[in-house]
């Protein structure tokens, strides 16, 4: 079976584009020492070398260092791929997988004549055209015209409250999907940081995407325009703080991205908010009596803790609050990322099959995540799942 | 070579196992052409994940039927190509055979998959007070299996003995495509200890298919000391001191200036710096001998101009273990490559063996570190090269060569832990004689006659010259 | 031709025919470091000179250590001693061996270090082979620390409950009412464990009782009703019983091996005939 035939690939484009564009350093700094392996939730769950981080880089040497052909083994060895980066902090040589997998797929991209993602992507950027789908999803949603669970897609609200800013001392971001589906999470968000003294900006409506779905889907330039919007928006000097791991991973690399000044300085202001919290502990309401005894296992996002290393923090804001528990599987993955859960169904569900065992040993009664991917990925296998905020939110005494 | 729906090997392995879990793309071919050695020249056939004993044996006999050879395939973290595929074999991979099958806490036995991951057992025997002694030091990913291929060692095999002491029983697929169980799970049984034969084999008398592994209990005492010297001498001499004074501690580990530095980079273990090495020693047991042994080690190292320092907890000491076990990555900070030796010296020998190894890698204009369970005079002298600088090969291969003739002129042993496989398989004759070669040549016809199991790999007798040649892109001669 | 030792497990396995030439190995320490806690013996060295040398450097080598029997015979018999619990295993006490083959050429297995994976383990193959592979000539043994102190308690306490309580006892031996127990270590360790012992029902006691004549996997215990006294050696598979009875036989399988190892290494039948491993 040729790939052009099943997978809309261009196979003249491909013959005169041999290399996939990777770096050739990057390329050759893995060793194939497979330590990486058991940190890979796919190769956890398929046990199979083509779906872990080690394969991957041996089929990348295949494709760019000895000609051997783009196939459909290759894709689907590429996509399988979760882009979570537990393989990063695992690998002795500091091989940069992330960026690997990032160039591999934005070569795909260019290579994939028609991509339903190129499009579904490009509505991200736009605030009332994501809001007018989202509106009649939920009505949708509401008719029981869609098979929701099976989709993937969280229960969306019909009406949201309006955030309204309140000082100029930090900006809370709040994305795309997130402020269409899930502004109440920005909401608690932003009142446990009021609670701390800050007064709160948000960005203008066009500020609304951080881009991160477009660049792991290789869809660079779309990317780079979001970026530059994003920039724009959230000017000044005010640290930018950000509630979702994924859009935090990515805001913090746009100075490798883009590579101006603007960017690095820009990435230099962005913090999760558990980590800007996290350094106010003392400035935080007390606990008030009803949440003590609940037990919370925090799940920390990839991108939180694989790209930005910044899990700690939310498990220090959350452990005054609550009792933690805390989950056996050293953090692998729960098979959201991003769309992919959407795009790899099978395999997502098999590596959150995993995380859901980790859950039920943990013993803990809600789980909290920093990120809205996991969040509805884990509430689709009925976990309760929170932001870890929204459980802060709902333990502070805000009149004691 | 390609493969076709309608070849009859396929056909055939296509009615034992359902069609996802036979792979023929030459991608994924290409891909289990490597484990974590350098041999990067390796050529797999069909690739295989059975689940069940009964699915290996179809595997095994449908590659006979055609003639066929058979690797079997753990984790693929081997450093000695063990599991590298030559001539396009029938590979069986046993990562998704990785259930535990059973603890018994009383007997101190469990039975195992072989795709069970070293680390993943130790972490399911917890609740029991129990763990598996050996522990590699890529534990967290290479598989039991893999270990019983080569008789796996690990830091903390010193005291308690490398993986053959650990194993009770194994089932094992034979070439012939019977199953059958090798030693007893209980502990012994009358007849020839095939079991103790089988372990290390490095995949060339059959499959294994599942393990009977003795359980250690815990140690209720544990005392980690970092030691830190001003000379590699100093360092090796204490070693040897611990040991003549009638002290077998859990584990003895040693580092060079070199290692020490590039893991302080890497994880921030809390290593001197400015030492010339350190050494880990752990004692455990019963908390008065551990106290004892603990500060008789403690002198032995200010003796000789050491300074001493003893973890105060759990956290401390994991640090100090960190650092030990990160130690391999560690290095790609400052090389890209790296070739790791693994050959093993009478223990009064080591100060001797390490300053030729200095020497040695001098000659050469090469940069090594070393990072080694002293307590075996299990050496890793690690060459640190960057593979497009043209020529560097020859010099790192004609340095391995030196350290090993240095190591066996003082009665050590080309391999501690990692095998032969296809890297040592040519100095086999510099340390065995064509009678000593001829009695492995004989053990391995008593199990598979036909030569099938994991054919090119240990022996380096012309039985196997069909394969040797088949190397590819391996270099002629191993060392090229 | 068969290698004749002590002659103290002479007719274990079966008995050579009267016209087999019998040979000695050499006998004598050929090498000793204590630093290196390794030593070089010939295989016609009795143990107990073997124990004597090594006791002057306070340590020991993992044999059973009985008047009259030698290193190889004791190796090629290959039982371990009652200590099998915590001493380990006998057969992982060889780490080199030279011995004759059917061919008459001299052949090394294994190596003088203390950890080895060059080639295939065939020590571990020759320990326990009742000298039918190869005749053994010469042995490298690893050795361990002579304990500082030792004890032996006895008393009418569950066995498995004694092992759940205990570190590392070196011996559990349990004849169905009285259950022994052998300390050994650390003076102060050795103390606290004969109290924790003691608790359990234990009295200090002078050693170990006599053992009945015959050896037999644990299993061939549970195959039938017994008869006679026996003795289990807790942990390790093995029980000593009065009155001989039937041991599960092994699979065919595990039968062909032994007839194809047999017939690679010693294809005319010359090495030690009449006895069988299978047997012993």
């Amino acid at each position: 079976m040729t790939a052009k035939k099943s997978l809309g690939i261009d196979t003249e484009e491909m013959a005169s584009r041999p290399a996939l564009g990777i770096d050739t350093e990057e390329l050759a700094s893995c060793v194939s020492c497979g330590l990486c392996l058991p940190h890979c939730p796919t190769f956890r769950v398929t046990g199979e070398e083509w779906a872990s981080p080690r394969g991957r880089i041996s089929a990348m040497r295949q494709v760019q260092d000895h000609g051997m052909a783009v196939d459909e083994s290759f894709l689907a060895s590429m996509d399988s791929c979760v882009q979570c980066r537990g393989c990063e902090p695992a690998c002795p040589s500091g091989v940069p997988f992330g960026s690997m997998m990032e160039a591999t797929q934005a070569e795909l991209a260019r290579r994939r004549r028609v991509d339903w993602r190129r499009w579904g992507f490009r509505v991200l950027g736009h605030r009332w055209l994501l809001s007018l789908l989202s509106r009649s999803l939920a009505v949708v949603q509401r008719l029981r015209l869609v098979p929701s669970k099976r989709l993937g897609l969280p229960k969306i609200p019909l009406v949201q409250e309006r955030l309204r800013a309140t000082g100029n001392d930090v900006w809370l971001f709040t994305g795309c999907v997130m402020d269409a589906w899930q502004r109440s999470t920005h909401a608690s968000v932003k009142r446990v940081v009021e609670s701390a003294g800050a007064g709160v900006a948000l960005p203008s409506p066009g500020a609304a995407c951080c881009g991160a779905l477009s660049l792991h889907a290789g869809l660079e330039d779309h990317a780079h325009a979001l970026a530059a919007r994003t920039m724009k928006a959230l000017e000044g000097s005010a640290p930018i703080l950000v509630d979702s791991a994924g859009c935090g991973a990515v805001l913090k690399e746009y100075g490798k991205h883009l590579g101006t000044p603007e960017a690095v300085a820009f990435s230099e202001r962005v913090m999760d908010v558990h980590e800007w919290l996290a350094a106010q502990a003392d400035q935080l309401p007390s606990v008030g009596e009803r949440r003590r005894d609940v037990i919370v296992a925090v799940h920390d996002p990839c991108h939180l803790r694989h790209v930005q290393r910044a899990h700690q923090p939310v498990a220090d804001v959350l452990s005054s609050y609550v009792t933690m528990v805390t989950l056996d599987d050293e953090g692998l993955c729960c098979g959201a990322g991003g769309a992919y859960a959407a795009m790899q169904p099978e395999l997502a569900a098999s590596i959150r099959d995993r995380k859901l065992e980790a859950i039920n040993r943990s013993g803990a009664d809600i789980v909290a995540s920093a990120n809205p991917g996991c969040t509805i990925h884990l509430a689709n296998a009925g976990v309760d799942v929170r932001h870890p905020l929204e459980i802060v939110d709902e333990a502070i005494d805000y009149d004691g | 070579m390609k493969f076709r729906k309608a070849d009859p090997l396929m056909r055939d392995l296509r009615r034992v196992l359902p069609s996802d879990r036979v792979r023929v793309a030459p991608l994924e071919r290409s891909i289990m052409g490597r484990d974590a050695s350098i041999f990067e020249g390796g050529r797999a056939g069909p690739v295989c994940f059975p689940i069940s004993t009964e699915e290996v044996q179809g595997c095994v006999d449908a590659a006979r039927r055609h003639g066929r050879a058979v690797v079997p395939r753990g984790a693929g973290t081997g450093l000695a190509g063990g599991a590298v595929p030559l001539e396009e074999p029938v590979v069986v991979v046993a990562t998704k055979m990785n259930r535990l099958l059973s603890v018994d806490a009383d007997q101190r036995v469990a039975w195992v998959q072989p795709g069970m991951i070293n680390l993943d057992l130790s972490r399911a025997l917890a609740p029991y007070g129990l763990h598996y002694a050996p522990d590699p030091s890529s534990q967290q990913v290479c598989s039991l299996g893999g270990n019983v291929g080569t008789n796996a060692g690990g830091p903390h095999c010193l005291a308690l003995g490398v993986t053959s002491a650990h194993v009770l029983a194994a089932e094992v697929v034979l070439m012939s495509g019977e199953s059958v169980v090798l030693g007893d799970a209980d502990g012994w049984t009358p007849g020839l200890d095939l079991r103790g034969a089988y372990v290390g084999s490095e995949g060339m008398l059959g499959i294994t298919t599942a393990i009977a592994v003795r359980l250690t209990r815990n140690p209720p005492a544990v005392e980690t000391l970092l030691l830190a010297f001003d000379s590699v001498d100093a360092a090796a001499q204490t070693v040897s001191a611990v040991i003549a004074d009638g002290i077998v501690p859990a584990a003895i580990e040693m580092m060079d200036k070199n290692i020490i530095w590039a893991v302080e980079n890497f994880v921030g273990a809390g290593f001197p710096t400015d030492a010339a090495a350190v050494v880990i020693v752990e004692v455990d047991g019963l908390p008065g001998g551990v106290a004892a042994e603990a500060d008789r080690v403690a002198e032995l190292a200010v003796e000789r101009g050491g300074s001493v320092r003893r973890a105060t907890d759990d956290e401390e000491r994991a640090l100090i273990w960190k650092g030990r076990k990160s130690a391999f990555g560690a290095i790609a900070q400052i090389k890209p490559n790296y070739y790791l030796h693994d050959t093993v010296v009478p223990r009064t020998r080591l100060a001797e063996v390490m300053n030729q190894v200095y020497e040695i890698v001098d000659e050469h204009d090469l940069q090594v570190m070393n990072v080694f369970h002293a307590g075996d005079g299990n050496l890793h002298p690690l060459l640190l090269y960057d593979a497009r600088e043209p020529g560097i090969m020859e010099r790192v291969h004609a340095a391995g060569s030196a350290i090993i003739e240095a190591s066996l002129a003082v009665g050590g042993v080309l391999s501690g832990e990692h095998g032969i496989g296809i890297e040592k398989r040519d100095f086999m004759p510099l340390m065995f004689s064509e009678a000593d070669l001829d009695a492995q040549a004989r053990l391995r016809r008593a199990f598979d006659p036909e030569e099938m199991a994991n054919p090119g790999k240990v022996l380096p007798t012309g039985a196997s010259c069909a394969e040797v040649n088949a190397l590819g892109k391996v270099p002629e001669g191993v060392w090229g | 031709m068969a290698v004749v030792g002590g002659r103290t497990q002479w007719e274990i396995g079966g008995q050579c025919p009267e016209e087999t030439r019998l040979v000695r190995a050499p006998a004598g320490v050929r090498g000793f470091d204590p630093a290196d806690m390794t030593i070089r013996v010939g295989a016609g060295t009795p143990v107990e000179e073997l124990d004597a040398a090594l006791a002057e450097a306070g340590q020991r080598a993992n044999l059973p250590v009985s008047p009259g029997a030698t290193v190889g015979g004791v190796l090629a018999v290959g039982r371990d001693d009652l200590h099998a619990l915590g001493r380990g295993r006998l057969r992982d006490a060889l780490l080199e061996v030279v011995y004759v083959g059917d061919d008459g050429r001299l052949v090394t297995a294994g190596g003088p270090t203390v950890k080895n994976v060059s080639g295939f383990d065939l020590c571990r193959l020759l320990a326990g082979s009742l000298g039918t592979l190869g005749l053994l000539g010469e042995v490298i043994l690893r050795t361990w620390p002579r304990p500082a102190a030792q004890q032996w308690l006895a008393g009418p306490c569950d066995p498995v409950e004694l092992r759940r309580s205990m570190y590392w006892p070196s011996s559990i031996l349990w004849d169905g009412e009285i259950t022994w127990v052998h300390l050994e270590g650390h003076e102060s360790d050795v103390k606290s464990e004969a109290e924790l012992a003691r608790s359990l029902g234990c009295e200090p006691t002078d050693g170990p009782p006599p053992l009945p004549a015959y050896r037999v996997p644990t299993g061939a215990l549970e195959a039938g009703q017994p008869t006679g006294s026996y003795l289990v050696q807790i942990g390790t598979g093995m029980a000593y019983v009065s009155e001989p009875r039937p041991i599960p036989g092994p699979g065919p399988a595990v039968v062909t091996l032994h007839q194809r190892l047999k017939s690679e290494f010693d294809p005319r039948g010359r090495l030690n005939p009449g006895r069988d491993p299978l047997a012993a």
